[in-house]
This record gives C-alpha cells, sequence and structure tokens, in this order.
C-alpha cells in the first residue's frame, strides 16, 4: 500500500512536470512587447497584410509555445516580430513622406514670406540708407558751415585785430608825424614837457602793441598825439619867433653893413630899450639959415639910400628933420619938418614907397652935438633916415 | 493506363510492376533532384549574402546594423544547414531571411527618410529664422529710419 503511493505520486510530479509549460522565449516576449507599440493600429492601415501575417504568426507562436514546441514558437515569434517592425517600418516612412509633403509646404510658404520680408527689408535698407546718407550730408554740411562759420568769425577777428592794428599804427604814424612835426618846430626845447609826454605815450604804446594791449596803445597814441599837437601848438609862435629873430638879425646886420658902406652920409645904431635905430644921418644938404630948398647936387647922397631902403622893403623908415638951436623952437621944428619933407619928396622921387616913410621935425630937440661952434651947428642942421628895427 | 502494360502479365503481376518503376524511378530521380535543391538553395544563400554587402553599403547611418548582423548570423545558419542537408531548415531560415532583408531594406528607407525631414526640418527652422530675423531688421530698420527722419525732416 505505502510502496502504491509513493508510485501514484512521482506519477503525478512526472505527469505534472511533463505537463507545465516552458518559459516563453525571449522571441515570443519580444514580440509581444512590440505588439503593444502605439504605432500598431495605425500600422495596421497602412499595412495590413503585414500586420495581419504578424498577428497569425504571433498566435502561432504563442500556441506552439503553450504546446512546448519551443523551437517552432521561437521561429515564428521571429517572423512576426520581423513583419511587424516592416510593418512599423513602412508606417515610419508614410508618415516621414508626410512629414516632407508637409514641410514641403510650409518651406515654400516661408520661402515666399522670406522673400517677400527680404524685398521689404531691402527697400527699408536702400531708404534708410538714403536717410543716412543724407544725414551724413547734412551733419557733414552743419559741421562744414559750423566750421566755416568758426574760421570766419576767426578771420573776422584777425581781421578786426588787423584792423585794429592798422588803426592803432596808423595813429602811431599820426603820434610820430606830429612828433616830427612839433620836431621842426623844436618843441622839445620850446615845449618840453608836452614834448616828453608825448615821446613817453608813445613809447608806452609801442609797448603796449607789443603786449597786445591795442586798446591801450590806441589811447595812449592820441593822448601823445595830442600833447605833440600842443607842444607844436607852442613851440610854433616860439620858433617862428627865434627864427624870425635871427633872421631879423641877419638882415639887421647886412643892412648895417651896408648902411656903413655908404658914402657921404653919417651911419649910426642907437638902441631906445627893445627898438634900435640904425640912423643914417644926411648934413649939409640945406644952405645956411632959414633955407629949406636942398642944395643942387647934394641929394645925390640920397640915392644909395632910396636904393638901400628899396632892397630891405620890410623895414620903416622915419625922416626925421633936426636944427641947430638958432631960433624960435617952434620955427626951427617947423623949419625941420619942412626939410624933412624936403628929403622925403626926394626919396620918393628915387622910388621909394611913400607909405614906408614917415615923416617928423625935432627941430632942436636932438642935438648930436653942442652949438657953440659953426661946425657944430652945422652937424646939428641935418635930416636922418631911421630904419627902425628890434 | 494498364493497356500498354505486356499482355502478358498477369493482374497479379500490376502492382509489382508499379513498385518495381516506383522503386527503379526513385533510386535513379533521388540523388539528382537533391542536388538541384542543393544548388538552388546555395545560390539563394550566396544571393542574400550579395544582397545583405548591398544593404550594409546602403545602411549609411547604421540604422539596420543590428538586423544586418542577424540576417547574417542566419545566413550563416542556413549555410551550415545546407551543408547537413537540411532542406527544408534551411528554406525556412532563408525565408526568414529575405523577410529580415526586407525590414532592413524598409528601416533603411525609413531612416533616410526621416533623415530627409530632419533636415527638411532644420531648413525650414533656418528659414523660419531667417524670417524672424528678417522681421527683427525691419523692425529696426524702420525705428532707425524714424529716427533718421526726425533729424532730416
Amino acid at each position: 500500500m505505502k510502496t502504491r503511493s509513493w508510485l501514484s505520486l512521482a506519477g503525478g510530479l512526472c505527469l505534472a512536470t511533463g505537463c507545465a509549460t516552458a518559459p516563453k522565449p525571449p522571441e515570443l516576449i519580444a514580440y509581444e512587447t512590440l505588439r503593444h507599440d502605439p504605432a500598431v493600429p495605425e500600422a495596421m492601415k497602412r499595412a495590413p497584410d503585414l500586420v495581419s501575417a504578424s498577428e497569425k504568426l504571433g498566435n502561432k507562436a504563442t500556441d506552439e509555445w503553450s504546446s512546448n514546441d519551443l523551437d517552432e514558437s521561437r521561429r515564428d515569434a521571429l517572423q512576426a516580430q520581423i513583419r511587424l517592425k516592416t510593418a512599423l517600418a513602412l508606417l515610419e516612412q508614410e508618415r516621414a513622406k508626410n512629414r516632407l509633403q508637409a514641410i514641403g509646404a510650409e518651406q515654400a510658404k516661408a520661402s515666399d514670406e522670406l522673400g517677400q520680408l527680404t524685398q521689404e527689408l531691402s527697400a527699408l535698407k536702400v531708404q534708410a540708407d538714403l536717410r543716412q546718407k543724407l544725414a551724413d550730408a547734412r551733419k557733414s554740411a552743419d559741421d562744414e558751415k559750423s566750421r566755416l562759420s568758426t574760421q570766419m568769425a576767426a578771420d573776422q577777428q584777425k581781421l578786426q585785430q588787423a584792423s585794429e592794428l592798422m588803426a592803432v599804427q596808423e595813429k602811431l604814424s599820426s603820434a610820430r608825424l606830429a612828433l616830427s612835426t612839433a620836431d621842426t618846430v623844436d618843441a622839445k626845447k620850446y615845449a618840453a614837457p608836452d614834448y616828453g609826454a608825448a615821446e613817453d605815450l608813445i613809447r608806452k604804446a609801442e609797448q603796449e602793441m607789443k603786449a597786445g594791449s591795442l586798446a591801450g596803445a590806441s589811447a595812449s597814441l592820441e593822448v601823445a598825439k595830442d600833447h605833440a599837437q600842443k607842444a607844436m601848438a607852442i613851440a610854433k609862435p616860439l620858433y617862428e619867433q627865434t627864427a624870425q629873430t635871427a633872421e631879423n638879425r641877419l638882415r639887421d646886420d647886412a643892412l648895417v653893413r651896408e648902411a656903413q658902406s655908404l658914402s657921404g652920409v653919417d651911419v649910426r645904431i642907437d638902441s631906445q630899450g627893445p627898438l634900435r635905430r640904425l640912423i643914417i644921418g644926411a648934413s649939409n644938404l640945406f644952405p645956411k639959415g632959414q633955407a629949406t630948398k636942398p642944395i643942387e647936387g647934394k641929394l645925390v647922397v640920397l640915392d644909395p639910400v632910396a636904393a638901400l631902403i628899396n632892397k630891405y622893403p620890410t623895414y620903416p623908415i622915419q625922416v626925421i628933420g633936426h636944427t641947430d638951436n638958432r631960433g624960435r623952437v617952434a620955427e626951427l621944428v617947423a623949419l625941420s619938418q619942412t626939410r624933412a619933407q624936403a628929403v622925403f619928396e626926394a626919396l620918393v622921387a628915387r622910388g621909394v614907397d611913400a607909405k614906408r616913410l614917415m615923416v617928423s621935425g625935432q627941430g632942436p630937440n636932438e642935438p648930436l652935438v653942442s652949438n657953440r661952434t659953426a661946425a657944430d651947428r652945422a652937424k646939428n642942421n641935418r635930416v636922418e633916415i631911421v630904419f627902425l628895427y628890434h | 493506363m494498364i493497356r500498354w502494360l505486356p499482355r502478358r502479365l498477369g493482374w497479379i503481376r500490376v502492382p509489382s510492376f508499379f513498385l518495381f518503376i516506383t522503386l527503379g524511378g526513385s533510386a535513379a530521380w533521388s540523388p539528382l533532384a537533391l542536388a538541384d535543391e542543393e544548388d538552388d538553395l546555395q545560390r539563394q544563400i550566396e544571393a542574400q549574402k550579395a544582397s545583405v554587402a548591398d544593404l550594409a553599403r546602403l545602411d549609411t547611418q547604421k540604422a539596420g546594423a543590428e538586423d544586418i548582423v542577424r540576417l547574417r548570423s542566419w545566413l550563416d545558419e542556413a549555410w551550415g544547414l545546407r551543408a547537413k542537408h537540411e532542406y527544408d531548415s534551411v528554406r525556412e531560415v532563408l525565408d526568414r531571411c529575405m523577410a529580415q532583408a526586407e525590414l532592413i531594406r524598409q528601416t533603411i528607407t525609413a531612416t533616410n527618410l526621416k533623415t530627409q525631414v530632419a533636415q527638411k526640418e532644420a531648413q525650414l527652422k533656418q528659414v523660419r529664422d531667417q524670417i524672424a530675423q528678417a522681421k527683427k531688421d525691419i523692425e529696426s530698420t524702420k525705428i532707425q529710419i524714424s529716427s533718421l527722419e526726425r533729424v532730416t525732416p
């Protein structure tokens, strides 16, 4: 009995072992995994034959595995996998082709859009370039304008400075001319303060010009010119007076020399303060006594005197008659006056301008010598032709 | 059918005759038939191997590299089975190889198409980027023109 139980158990185990399902082949597992790919339904639409064949093979492989026909199951599972993979590859191809078509359309659309945008951009860039060129040109023009304006301002400033400098130089020349003019009248001597001030101011102006202070130089030169002109005004009459005096002195000296060379007359010089008198005295022109007519032939001594008077036409001339003291004074004065008038007429007859001559009679009032002797009285009876000068 | 048999053979001898004919034919044709099948399988295997080389050359992106390795191993297996004269198994393996070759072909084609898609996508993206850039450039150019118009009315 015991032995029979053990045999039954062993027989059962053998039956169980023999009837148990073998492990699923990896090919079948891989197929089943692939079968659950979400793309399989779509692959079914794309390649129904392949998918159906795959399913059939898969089912067959499953059955074969269930019946422990593992080699067959593995082979069929491989075939099922291959067909399903092929179907999936075809699906991928279709998807790729569809995507390529879609991309082609999108590409064409995008290319069109890009073309339009490129054209628009190109036009805008042309416009922008033109604007930029315009802006650049305007900026360049503005810069040039600004530069020219600055240059013009600088030129104007230079011109103004040059003009000011020229004006100052003109003033300097004018001041120097005024000073030189003042030199002609020896203003340095006759108007030393103003002349010195003018010189100092001209030097100061020159220094100011070197330092660039044209305004100061201009003002200095104006004052310098004023001083120079003032010095000129002050010095001129003095200079002229001095010059005239010197000339007069020379002329006076020449007159005296020539007068002293005359014959038949007495020449002497008399000073009464600043007034000097060249006296040419002619005696013995009239007979003794009260005669008023000159002696014939005696008047020839008046010829060189008349020539001398005419040679020196600027001197005022007095014709003065004198007598001795014998007789009444009034009568003697009248007599001397008459005799002076006779000489006056003789001189006029010899070409002397009557307007230059002043006739007077002094009578016995100005004797040359005493009237004691006849010879002395003869000397006192005379007519004097007097050149008046300073 | 039996008419052309010799009349002298009795009806008992007819089965023996057919048996003789059958055995004789089999004995005569069997080695020849087997030799033709082996050659045919060999040609198929060699043709498959040549096509595998072509496929490997076409598979520039190595998309079917594993499948090609597997195909080659199966062809080697078929070659081995042929040597063992297991022609049914050879045929079965060759069927699988043909399916595998077709799978590789379709895989390569799909991969090439996907590559083209990727290239086209890249080109499209490039064009779209260019569009975006052109739009930006247009905007900035418009702004530039506006600012220049203010400067140079």
